[in-house]
C-alpha cells in the first residue's frame, strides 16, 4: 500500500502524490491502458508523467495560472486524466461536465465556473464550445485530443493537444524547473476540483474540494478495502461523477493500480470483462442491467444449462442468506457452494468481468434487494456506499462480512455520523468540501461548524449502521394515511428482465400505481419469439400482449406485499426515462416532482374509474438538443385481483 | 484480433501477445499434453504393447503421412481459395526427388558417413517439390474456379502418369520401381527400419509443417492469402500483389507436399508411380472437407479418414471368413472407395462445417457455460 511510502498528510497535494509516484514506479510499471486497435496500449508511470508535464507547461504557455479554471468534457480516455493531473499541477482547478449535457447546462456551468480553457475530446466538445464562445466571455482556448473532423477547423483559439505538448516543450527547455517549482508551491489546502452536482432540484452548484478533501477520503476507503499497485481498474464511468474521481484519481494515485479505458463507451462492457478489475464502483443501474442481462440469457439456455444454473443459484441463495444474517455456514454448505462455485458461478463471474473481482461498490442511488442478494449469491463482494459529492465522494460504507442490504453501512475511519432531530444526516470528517463556488447562501445551509447537512433523512439502527431513509421518497402515504414505499416497489419491479425503468405513484391518492419503460431489447427479443410485429418502442410497449407480459411481472412483485402497497394499474411509457428530458438525474436518480408535472395527464387518468386510454402531447429532447413533440395514446390496464 | 475465447483478466498489450499461439493457461496445458501424448506417451504404449502394438504406430504414421499432404491442400483450398485436384503430384516429386538423391546422387562419404544423405534429401525434395508446385500454379494467374481445378488435374497427369512412369522410372533401367533396399535411409547413426523410428521422423516432420503453417497463417502473408480468398479484387485493390501472393502459396503448399512423399519414401520398400494416384489427390480433398477449417481441420480429417479404413477393414476380415462374403476381402478396394464417397456425402449433409467445426461448437458450450450466447 501507498502508506509504505508516501504519507498523505494535509500538506501534500495530489500533484505531488503524482509526481512521487511516479519517481517511484517510472517505466517499470504501467500506469494506465487504453484499448485501442484491439490491443491495450499501456502508458507507463514515465509515459504518464512526460504526457502530464508537457500539457501543464503549454498550458501555462498559453497563459493558464493559479486559481484558473479548466473545464473538461469527453468520454474516458487517458488524455481526460491528462488534461485534469495537468491543470492541477499548474495549480489551476479542474471542472468536469458530463459528456451528455445539453447546450445549456455546459453554458451555466462554463459561465458560472469562470473557465479559462476547455478541453473537449472530438468535434463534437470543439462544436458545443464553439457554440457557447459567445456567451462565455472568459473562456479563452479551447484544446481537442482526437483529430477527426478536425481539418478544417483553424480558429486561433483551438489548439490540438500535440501541438499544446510541443508548447510544452518548448517553454520545459527554457525553463527546466518550472514543472516541479509549480507542483512544490502547491499546498494540500488548495482547491484541487471544482464539482457540479447533479442536483435533483436547482441549477447546479459547484462543490469546491480540496486535495486534502480527496487524500483523506481515498485513504480512509483503502485502509478499509486495501488496494494494491497490481490491481487493475476500468475508469468507464463519466469523470463528472465524484465516484470514479474517486477511484481513478484519489484512490488509483495512492495505491497506484492501473487505470484501464475501453475502446468506446458502447464497449465498456466487453472491456471490462477482458481486463477482469479488482475493484468496480459503479451506479446501481449497471449491477441492474448485469442482473437483467444474466436472467434474460438463463431464460434462452438450454435445459441442463438451466438446471445447473437452478442449482447453483438455489445454494447460493441460501449461503448469502446465512452470511447476511452472520450465522456459520455449516461444513456441508459449504461443500455445495463449492459445487457451486464449480458448475456455474465461476463460469458466470467470468462472464461478467468479476473473476477477480475482491470488492465492489454501488452507490449515488438506491439498489434493491433482490439485486444485492442476487450479486452475494454469486459469492460477489457487493457493498453499498454513501456519500456525496461534497465529501469527496464516500463517508459511509458496507465493511466485509457485514452487509445489511436495506442500510449503507458505517462510517469510514476519520467520519463521523450525526442524526438530527429531525433525521437529517449529518456527517464530519476531513473529507468535508470548503463550500460552494460563488454561493455563499448555499454553503451556510449545507456547512455548520464543520458538519455537512445533507439534505438526506436516516437513522442509525441497532447494529450501528446507517439507514438513508428519505420520507419524500421512501414512503409515502395512500390518501387513507395507509403507507407504502415506492422506491422499494420501484427497485423490486426492476428485477424483471422486461422492465427498465419504473415509476410507483400513490402519494396521497386512493391506491398505487406504476408507470413503467419496458427494456426494449429484451422485451423486443421477447416478441420476435412471440411473433409479434413492432418497429419501434412506442409501437412496442403499447402491444397487448405486452401489457399483459408487464402485467405478469407487476402481479409477480405484488405477490407478497402488504394490501395498500399492491400496484392496481400501470401504463407502459412509449419512451424510456432518460436524462435529456430532464426526468433523471445524470447519475439516474428519478426527479418525482418534475415528473409529476410532466405526466399530469397520466397520473390523473390512472385514477380515474372510467378511463381506459390517456391521450398525451408532449415534446421530448433528443441527446443533439432536437426537440420533438409526441402525441400518442396510452392504455391503461388493470392488475388482476382488483 | 485473437479468436481464442479468454478467460476474464487475460488481456493483450501488444500484437505479438494477440497473435501468440498458446494465449491461455489452459489452451498452454492442453498443447503440452498433446505433445507428451504424441512424442512420449504413444511410442512409450506401443513398445510395451499396451493398448497399441507397432501395427497402430503404423496407422499412426498412415495418419500423419495423410495429414501433411492434407495441410498443403488446407492451404491452397481453405486459406487462398486455390482448388486443387492434382496434389499427389508434388507428394509423387517430393519421394521421387528424395528416392533419387538417395540412390543415385553421388554424395561425398563424410555426408554418407554422418548419415545425412536422407535428411538433406528431405530438405531438397521439400524444395523441389515446391517450385514444380509454382510451375502448375502459374495458371492461377489467370484463371480461377474449375478452369484451375482443370490445370492442377493437369499437374497430376503430366507428373505422374507422363514424367514419373514413362521417363523417371527407367532411369536405371528396372523398369518401374525403385527398390530400396534396408539400410539405404540413415539419420545420422540410425536406419529408418522400425515402425517406431518412422513414427519420430513422421511427428518431428509433421510438428514442423504445423509450426510453418500456423506462424504463416498468422503474418502479413497468411493474412494475405485470406484476403485473396475472401474477394481477390478487393484484394488486389488493397495492394496485395495477388499473383505473387498465389505461387508463394503454391510454393509452401508443395513444399509441405514434398515432406510428405520424402517422408513415404522411408515407409516403402520400393518406390513406383502407384502410389500416387489420381485418386489420392481426391482423397486429400476429401480429407479436408471431412476435417473443416483450420490445421486441426486437416488433422482431425487425416485421423478420421485414416481410422474409418482401419476399422472397415477390422470389420471386413473376420466377415470374410463365411464363405458366402469372402469376395469383401477380394473387393476391398472398392469397398474402401465406396464408404469414402459415403463419408464424403454424408458429411456434407450432416456437418458441412468439418469436424474442426464440431470440435469448436463443443468448446464454445462449455465456454459459453451456464449461457447459450
Amino acid at each position: 500500500m501507498a502508506e509504505e511510502s508516501i504519507k498523505i498528510t494535509e500538506d501534500l497535494t495530489i500533484p505531488q502524490l503524482f509526481l512521487s509516484q511516479c519517481k517511484r514506479y517510472g517505466r517499470k510499471k504501467v500506469a494506465m491502458r487504453e484499448k485501442e486497435f484491439g490491443v491495450w496500449l499501456p502508458y507507463t508511470w514515465q509515459d504518464y508523467h512526460d504526457k502530464v508535464k508537457y500539457l501543464c507547461l503549454g498550458m501555462v504557455s498559453l497563459g493558464l495560472k493559479k486559481g484558473d479554471k479548466v473545464a473538461m468534457i469527453g468520454d474516458n480516455r487517458p488524455e481526460g486524466v491528462w488534461a485534469e493531473m495537468a491543470a492541477m499541477c499548474a495549480g489551476a482547478i479542474p471542472v468536469w461536465l458530463f459528456q451528455d449535457c445539453m447546450m445549456e447546462e455546459v453554458k451555466y456551468i462554463i459561465d458560472h465556473s469562470d473557465s479559462m480553457f476547455f478541453v473537449g475530446e472530438t468535434q463534437e466538445e470543439v462544436d458545443k464550445a464553439l457554440a457557447i464562445m459567445p456567451d462565455c466571455p472568459k473562456l479563452e482556448h479551447v484544446i481537442w485530443d482526437d483529430p477527426k473532423g478536425m481539418r478544417r477547423y483553424h480558429q486561433e483559439f483551438l489548439h490540438s493537444i500535440i501541438k499544446v505538448q510541443e508548447l510544452g516543450k518548448e517553454l520545459d527547455k527554457k525553463e527546466p524547473d518550472l514543472f516541479e517549482k509549480m507542483i512544490n508551491e502547491g499546498n494540500g489546502n488548495d482547491v484541487c476540483l471544482l464539482f457540479y452536482t447533479s442536483g435533483t432540484t436547482a441549477l447546479p452548484k459547484g462543490a469546491l474540494l480540496t486535495h486534502w478533501n480527496m487524500l483523506s477520503m481515498g485513504q480512509s476507503l483503502m485502509s478499509l478495502d486495501p488496494c494494491y499497485d497490481t490491481d487493475d481498474f476500468v475508469s468507464y464511468l463519466p469523470f463528472a461523477w465524484i465516484g470514479e474521481q474517486m477511484m481513478s484519481i484519489s484512490c488509483g494515485l495512492q495505491v497506484g493500480y492501473t487505470i484501464n479505458f475501453p475502446e468506446e463507451p458502447e464497449t465498456a462492457q466487453h472491456n471490462i470483462r477482458e481486463i477482469g478489475p479488482h475493484v468496480m464502483f459503479a451506479a446501481p443501474r449497471l449491477y441492474e442491467g448485469l442482473t437483467r442481462q444474466v436472467q434474460v440469457k438463463y431464460l434462452d439456455s438450454t435445459w441442463i444449462k438451466r438446471k445447473a444454473y437452478e442449482v447453483a443459484t438455489k445454494i447460493g441463495y441460501h449461503v448469502g442468506e446465512l452470511n447476511f444474517e452472520k450465522k456459520p455456514v455449516p461444513w456441508h454448505w459449504k461443500a455445495l457452494k463449492y459445487f457451486a462455485y464449480i458448475i456455474m458461478q465461476k463460469k458466470l463471474k467470468d462472464h461478467l468481468g468479476m473473476s477477480r473481482l475482491r470488492h465492489c461498490y454501488t452507490g449515488g442511488a438506491a439498489m434493491g434487494p433482490d439485486h444485492f442478494r442476487f450479486f452475494h449469491a454469486l459469492g460477489v463482494n457487493l457493498k453499498q456506499i454513501y456519500g456525496q459529492t461534497e465529501i469527496g465522494g464516500i463517508s459511509v460504507v458496507h465493511r466485509d462480512g457485514d452487509i445489511k442490504f436495506d442500510t449503507v453501512g458505517t462510517a469510514i475511519p476519520g467520519t463521523e455520523i450525526k442524526i438530527t432531530e429531525d433525521g437529517e444526516i449529518l456527517s464530519k470528517s476531513p473529507s468535508v468540501f470548503i463550500g460552494y463556488y460563488k454561493n455563499d447562501e448555499a454553503t451556510e445551509k449545507t456547512l455548520k461548524d464543520g458538519w455537512l447537512y445533507s439534505g438526506d433523512t436516516g437513522f442509525i439502527d441497532d447494529d450501528g449502521h446507517l439507514v438513508v431513509f428519505d420520507r419524500s421518497k421512501d414512503v409515502m402515504t395512500l390518501n387513507d394515511d395507509r403507507p407504502f414505499a415506492p422506491q422499494y416497489l420501484e427497485s423490486r419491479l426492476k428485477f424483471s428482465p422486461h422492465v427498465q425503468d419504473a415509476w410507483v405513484i400513490g402519494d396521497k391518492l386512493p391506491y398505487v400505481t406504476a408507470v413503467m419503460c419496458i427494456d426494449y431489447s429484451v422485451v423486443g427479443k421477447w416478441a420476435d419469439e412471440n411473433k409479434i410485429n413492432y418497429t419501434s418502442y412506442p409501437e412496442l410497449s403499447q402491444n397487448k400482449k405486452v401489457y399483459d407480459l408487464i402485467q405478469k411481472q407487476i402481479e409477480e412483485a405484488n405477490k407478497d406485499l402488504p394490501e395498500p402497497a399492491k400496484i392496481k394499474k400501470f401504463v407502459n411509457l412509449f419512451k424510456a426515462f432518460d436524462a435529456d428530458d430532464d426526468e433523471l438525474t445524470r447519475t439516474s436518480k428519478l426527479r418525482r416532482g418534475f415528473m409529476g408535472d410532466r405526466y399530469k395527464d397520466i397520473v390523473e387518468s390512472l385514477y380515474k374509474d372510467d378511463m381506459d386510454s390517456v391521450h398525451l402531447d408532449m415534446t421530448i429532447t433528443y441527446e443533439d438538443g432536437r426537440t420533438q413533440r409526441i402525441k400518442t395514446d396510452l392504455r391503461i390496464q388493470k392488475t388482476g385481483g382488483n | 484480433m485473437t479468436t481464442v475465447w479468454l478467460p476474464c483478466g487475460d488481456y493483450h498489450e501488444n500484437y505479438t501477445e494477440d497473435q501468440g499461439w498458446w494465449q491461455s493457461r489452459l489452451i498452454k496445458g492442453k498443447m503440452i499434453l498433446l505433445l507428451l501424448l504424441v512424442f512420449v506417451v504413444i511410442p512409450l504404449l506401443s513398445k510395451y504393447e499396451i493398448i497399441l502394438d507397432s501395427y497402430w504406430l503404423g496407422v499412426a504414421n498412415m495418419i500423419g503421412y495423410t495429414a501433411m499432404g492434407a495441410l498443403g491442400v488446407q492451404l491452397l483450398i481453405g486459406y487462398a481459395g486455390l482448388i486443387t485436384l492434382g496434389h499427389a503430384a508434388f507428394v509423387a516429386v517430393g519421394a521421387y526427388t528424395s528416392t533419387l538423391l538417395i540412390l543415385k546422387f553421388p554424395w561425398p562419404q563424410v555426408i554418407l558417413d554422418l548419415g545425412l544423405a536422407y535428411p538433406i534429401s528431405i530438405l531438397v525434395a521439400a524444395i523441389v517439390a515446391g517450385f514444380w508446385s509454382v510451375l502448375f500454379g502459374l495458371p492461377s494467374a489467370r484463371v480461377k474456379g474449375f478452369y484451375l481445378i482443370l490445370t492442377t488435374m493437369a499437374a497430376q497427369f503430366i507428373t505422374v502418369d507422363f514424367i514419373l512412369t514413362q521417363y523417371v522410372s527407367k532411369i536405371g533401367g528396372r523398369g518401374q520401381a525403385f527398390s530400396l533396399p534396408p539400410g539405404t535411409i540413415k539419420i545420422g547413426p540410425w536406419a529408418i527400419e522400425t515402425d517406431t523410428q518412422r513414427y519420430y521422423l513422421m511427428i518431428i516432420l509433421l510438428t514442423f509443417s504445423v509450426i510453418i503453417m500456423a506462424n504463416l497463417l498468422r503474418s502479413r502473408v497468411g493474412r494475405a492469402w485470406i484476403a485473396i480468398r475472401d474477394n481477390d479484387i478487393a484484394a488486389e485493390t488493397l495492394g496485395i500483389n495477388i499473383i505473387w501472393y498465389k505461387l508463394l502459396n503454391f510454393f509452401v503448399a508443395g513444399f509441405l507436399a514434398g515432406l510428405a512423399g520424402a517422408f513415404w519414401v522411408c515407409n516403402c520398400a520400393a518406390l513406383s508411380p502407384e502410389h500416387f494416384p489420381w485418386f489420392w489427390s481426391l482423397w486429400l480433398v476429401g480429407v479436408i472437407l471431412i476435417g473443416g477449417a483450420g490445421i486441426n481441420g486437416a488433422i482431425y480429417g487425416s485421423i478420421f479418414m485414416v481410422m474409418i479404413m482401419e476399422i472397415l477393414q477390422m470389420a471386413v476380415i473376420p466377415l470374410s471368413e463365411y464363405e458366402s462374403l469372402e469376395f469383401l476381402i477380394v473387393k476391398f478396394a472398392f469397398i474402401k472407395d465406396m464408404a469414402f464417397g459415403l463419408a464424403i456425402c454424408a458429411f456434407l449433409i450432416y456437418e458441412p462445417r468439418g469436424l474442426s467445426y464440431r470440435w469448436w461448437q463443443i468448446k464454445n458450450y462449455f465456454n459459453l457455460w451456464p449461457f447459450s450466447y
